[in-house]
């Protein structure tokens, strides 16, 4: 059911009867555009409608890589209330970096205070019967 | 076999020549003739409302590309009693979303005066907006004037009251079916409506054609 001209007015019988001329008008290079654009869209329903339902999983290698790399994060993420092992060599690792960086530190080590240091390890190898 | 040739030439449909007929391709042709028919009803006034909304040739066209290929992908397997309404639902969308674009593509470059917008430039291009250079008749020159009049008055409608007025008095669907356009009530569409009437009446006064 559509409008029926009885249902307008005069006024809108005008404006209806503008519209429908200026609809008219719309020029050939328009027309060929949306001709184009209507057919573009129909060859792509052709096209989703011939392809085969198999074919809808050809991206389930790509899904399933995912899935385990997923699945991969969340086994190796810390639980929450988990206390995570920190290794030892860690955090030195930073001092050193902070050492390497800071020149004059480094200058102070080079300089000779070497035999605090030789001390200190030999102390530590020796264990702590040796230094109590 | 020669009156199905016959019909099948008719509809530029393949001819089965082993009498084999696949009833799921016969379908398939069927509904994309249907579709087509539905889509190549449509265009032109869908067009001519994107244009009203946008003032862009380009965007138009893009507008109604788009709302053609998601009304295909999409809502093809619908009965064809609700493609009208949900095409012109799914062009209204696309006609907001480039709005939306544009108002915040002209906020950014408001921060740039210099800029010179060339969409903008070519919308409003005075050369291609002029009229041709056949003269021509008295009559001709009023309803060139009344139309442009009655596009800018509809340009300036807010976008509800001048999408229940093209789609009541350019599509001709019914309150019902506009109201589904719009996803709204009935009720919404009649008060849409009746105030643009109003303000194009006000704008425009009694014109005749």
């Amino acid at each position: 059911m559509t409008l029926n001209d009885e249902e307008l007015d005069d006024f809108e019988k005008r404006t209806r009867a503008l519209l429908e001329e200026s609809v008219t008008r719309i020029d050939g290079r328009i027309r060929s555009r949306l001709n184009q654009a209507r057919h573009a869209a129909l060859a792509e329903v052709e096209r989703a409608r011939r392809t085969p339902w198999w074919r809808s999983f050809a991206f389930a290698p790509a899904a399933g890589l995912v899935a385990v790399v997923l699945l991969a994060v969340v086994l190796w993420a810390p639980r929450p209330g988990q206390m995570v092992p920190i290794a030892d060599g860690a955090s030195n690792a930073v001092e050193d970096l902070d050492l390497v960086a800071d020149g004059e530190t480094f200058d102070l080590i080079q300089q000779g205070d070497g035999g605090f240091y030789e001390w200190a390890v030999a102390q530590a190898d020796a264990g702590p019967e040796a230094t109590s | 076999m020669s009156a199905f040739a016959t019909l099948a030439s008719v509809y530029n449909t393949p001819v089965a020549m082993h009498g084999d007929v696949d009833s799921t391709d016969s379908n398939t042709t069927t509904g994309s003739r249907a579709l087509n028919q539905f889509l190549a009803s449509v265009e032109l006034k869908a067009f001519k409302i994107a244009q009203s909304a946008l003032r862009h040739e380009h965007d138009a066209l893009d507008a109604v590309q788009d709302a053609m290929l998601q009304l295909t992908r999409a809502y093809a397997d619908r009965p064809a009693e609700e493609w009208r309404p949900l095409f012109y639902r799914i062009l209204e969308n696309r006609i907001r979303d480039m709005q939306r674009r544009r108002t915040v593509r002209a906020r950014i470059m408001a921060w740039l005066p210099a800029h010179r917008d060339e969409e903008d430039e070519e919308a409003f291009d005075p050369i291609t907006q002029a009229p041709s250079e056949e003269l021509a008749p008295p009559r001709r020159l009023e309803l060139d004037e009344a139309m442009t009049a009655l596009e800018k008055a509809l340009h300036d409608l807010p976008n509800r009251q001048r999408q229940a007025f093209l789609l009541r008095n350019l599509e001709g669907m019914d309150v019902a079916q506009v109201a589904a356009a719009m996803g709204c009530s009935e009720g919404s569409v009649k008060t849409h409506h009746f105030r643009a009437v109003k303000a194009l009446r006000a704008r425009l006064g009694e014109f005749s054609t």
